[in-house]
């Protein structure tokens, strides 16, 4: 008998648990089947996005995206360093401001982006590479404060196009006329279920990266 | 067309193993809806490792930038390896948790 008496208040609990974890279960592979099968990454990548703003500035300010111990530039860092000389090319502003801190004892992100900016011609006395920020938040403040220094106030800020929208409110925090040129490093229009996930992981990722943002007093 | 490969592909080989286990195996109908069930239970377990397991990360990095001067990306959190990890963990805490139930049953 005593076996039966112990298993009769548990059995409640267990199914509970198993209910609630089902639920959560079924929730989460809905979400997964809906972002790999169906076009609502998408909609919400284009949504994410602010619309590019290509007008004159005084400085092309070029966020961080990473970099291996090596010195290799992620793809993400890499598209953003192209998509600032390019504009810079294209006379959009005199000065070229690269950021990206040192990770793991290689070099600084901003100086292998400055070379990369010399090697394709950029004169070098337009660069500058600040490799102290690690975040946005430090970009912002830090990367304000040098920038303040030489008079800046209007900026063309390249940075990831999910990644615009915490970096242009952060750096108008700083007191600067933010115009965005997003560097296009996912593509909205991608149809492969791994493609889908990954933009639909960038989506969640930089959600609570706002979310942190907010709650830490950043925006 | 092409992005609709893989969830053709999966559905035929689904209905290929259920009628394998159907006809072939005579494995019993209604205990495929609680294999379903079971599965899904699975899931939510793995969820909540991973949720449990992203908090920790963020506070473990928040700790070590508040009481050290190395600074550690909260990207750390991130990583895909995690959802994998969290899986596994959730599938021994199913499996441990049916076994102590049976051995409970028995006893």
């Amino acid at each position: 008998m005593k076996p039966r008496q112990m298993k009769a208040p548990g059995r409640p609990r267990r199914m509970a648990w198993a209910d609630l974890c089902s639920l959560l279960g079924g929730v989460g592979l809905a979400f997964f089947l809906v972002s790999a099968f169906t076009p609502l990454p998408n909609l919400l990548s284009r949504s994410m996005g602010d619309p590019s703003s290509l007008e004159p500035a005084e400085a092309i300010v070029v966020l961080g995206g990473g970099v291996m111990p090596d010195g290799v530039l992620s793809n993400s860092s890499m598209r953003r360093a192209l998509h600032g000389i390019l504009l810079h090319r294209k006379g959009l502003a005199p000065l070229l401001v690269f950021f990206g801190p040192v990770r793991d004892g290689g070099p600084a992100e901003a100086e292998v982006r400055a070379e990369l900016a010399r090697a394709l011609g950029v004169t070098p006395g337009v660069i500058l590479a600040a490799a102290e920020a690690r975040t946005t938040g430090e970009e912002a403040l830090r990367g304000g404060a040098l920038l303040h220094a030489r008079g800046v106030r209007r900026i063309l800020l390249v940075t990831d196009a999910h990644h615009m929208r915490r970096a242009r409110t952060a750096f108008e925090q700083a007191g600067f006329e933010v115009l965005a040129a997003p560097a296009q490093d996912l593509s909205s229009r991608v149809s492969r279920p791994e493609e889908r996930l990954e933009v639909m992981r960038r989506i969640v990722e930089e959600r609570l990266a706002r979310l942190y943002y907010g709650l830490a007093g950043y925006l | 067309m092409g992005h609709l490969l893989i969830p053709v592909l999966v559905g035929v080989t689904s209905v290929a193993a259920y009628l394998v286990g159907a006809k072939g195996l005579r494995l019993s109908h209604g205990c495929f809806r609680k294999a379903v069930r079971r599965m899904l239970e699975s899931l939510g377990v793995t969820l909540i490792f991973l949720g449990v397991n992203l908090g920790a990360a963020v506070i473990v990095i928040l700790a070590a930038r508040a009481l050290t001067r190395e600074f550690v990306s909260l990207y750390l959190a991130a990583d895909e390896t995690l959802l994998v990890l969290s899986l596994i963990q959730a599938l021994i805490f199913q499996g441990w948790r049916d076994l102590s139930g049976a051995n409970v049953s028995r006893s």
